[in-house]
């Protein structure tokens, strides 16, 4: 639920980073942090593991300066992949705008993505939202993998919506910016 | 419940807002008071103390309230509505407001948690009675402020911004 504050000149969104455990949430996040100007983004906490497996979430705010006399905010979220923490995972969607569907797209994930975007689904459902008509981007993320599957493939089971969609190599930060650039705009077009 | 796609505070509201977390703040001697949304979004702040990293402390707060909500239901109960925090020098109370907001009231020893709670409760409704305001003219005032020429302006910004 985005936050348009007409006293302070404020608007604040929330985009959550959704996907199985290791696909590569928190490396989209930590590669936006590293790589934007230093001034747009605040300080990036990480609540995780002695492991470094997230454990509640990750978050970093961007700011974008002001726009037409609004100061605009996105505040990036990512959720726990693992499935054992699904509840944790309810509780970080609360109030999302937008949501980046990433991908592991290694063949051995395939089952695990397809569990992950019905869960997503059905968690969307429990706080009264459709995912038919709810801004999402999917990322087919590790395409450097030698059994990552084709893009084809993935399109046809795991974006049956056809939303955007962006092949990326988050380790080396291919298509992050692609990604955060469509989810942003996405939000925005839906306020 | 269905969310809202957005919540749009005006200036009349939001003044009304920081008399009553400035009107807490004094009768409980608190350091600071803060209105967060439960997404996580700080939506007005009084007091020295919340200042700094206000918006991690938003964010961290949110999640530590909705995590709480989901150990309410594992153990059968209907749900937690406060959370208390107590540390050697500084607690935190949080108490949720109408199912949309939180109300967190920072504090040292010298103030009693009985009249945090008290007051807080006090506030509480009125923040109440401020967010049906807020709800209901929500829709109606949306378009004033997103008009076409700020979202091609932040469209460009987007690309300038998030980008190698």
């Amino acid at each position: 639920m985005a936050l348009i504050n007409i006293a302070t000149h404020e608007i604040h969104c929330k985009i959550v980073y959704y996907g199985i455990g290791y696909c590569g949430k928190t490396t989209n996040l930590q590669y936006v942090f590293r790589s934007i100007n230093p001034n747009v983004r605040g300080e990036m906490l990480s609540i995780a593991t002695e492991t470094e497996r997230t454990l509640f979430f990750d978050f970093l705010p961007l700011d974008l300066g002001s726009v037409h006399g609004f100061r605009t905010r996105f505040h990036l979220y990512t959720v726990p992949g693992q499935i054992l923490y699904e509840r944790t995972r309810l509780a970080v969607l609360n109030g999302a705008d937008g949501i980046v569907f990433v991908v592991d797209s290694q063949s051995e994930k395939f089952e695990e993505n397809i569990q992950s975007i019905t869960e997503l689904e059905l968690n969307l459902h429990r706080i009264g939202k459709d995912l038919a008509n709810f801004p999402l981007v999917m990322q087919w993320n590790k395409r450097d993998m030698p059994s990552a599957l084709p893009v084809h493939v993935l399109e046809r089971y795991l974006n049956r919506r056809r939303v955007p969609s962006f092949e990326a190599v988050a380790s080396s930060g291919k298509g992050v910016f692609a990604t955060l650039r469509a989810i942003s705009k996405c939000v925005m077009a839906q306020l | 419940m269905e969310q809202l796609t957005n919540l749009i505070i005006s200036d009349r509201e939001l003044a009304i807002i920081m008399t009553a977390l400035n009107k807490l703040m004094h009768d409980t001697s608190a350091t600071s008071v803060m209105l967060i949304d439960k997404s996580g979004q700080v939506i007005a702040t009084q007091g020295s103390g919340a200042r700094r990293n206000v918006t991690s402390l938003g964010a961290l707060l949110a999640g530590a309230f909705s995590s709480s909500r989901h150990i309410a239901e594992l153990l059968g109960e209907k749900d937690f509505r406060t959370i208390f925090q107590q540390g050697v020098n500084e607690n935190i109370y949080t108490t949720l407001v109408e199912e949309q907001w939180l109300l967190v009231i920072v504090f040292d020893k010298l103030t009693h948690i009985g009249l945090v709670k008290i007051l807080s409760k006090k506030s509480s409704d009125e923040l109440g009675r401020i967010l049906e305001r807020v709800r209901a003219d929500t829709t109606r005032r949306k378009s004033s402020v997103l008009n076409v020429e700020f979202r091609s302006s932040v469209e460009d910004t987007i690309d300038l911004l998030f980008r190698d």
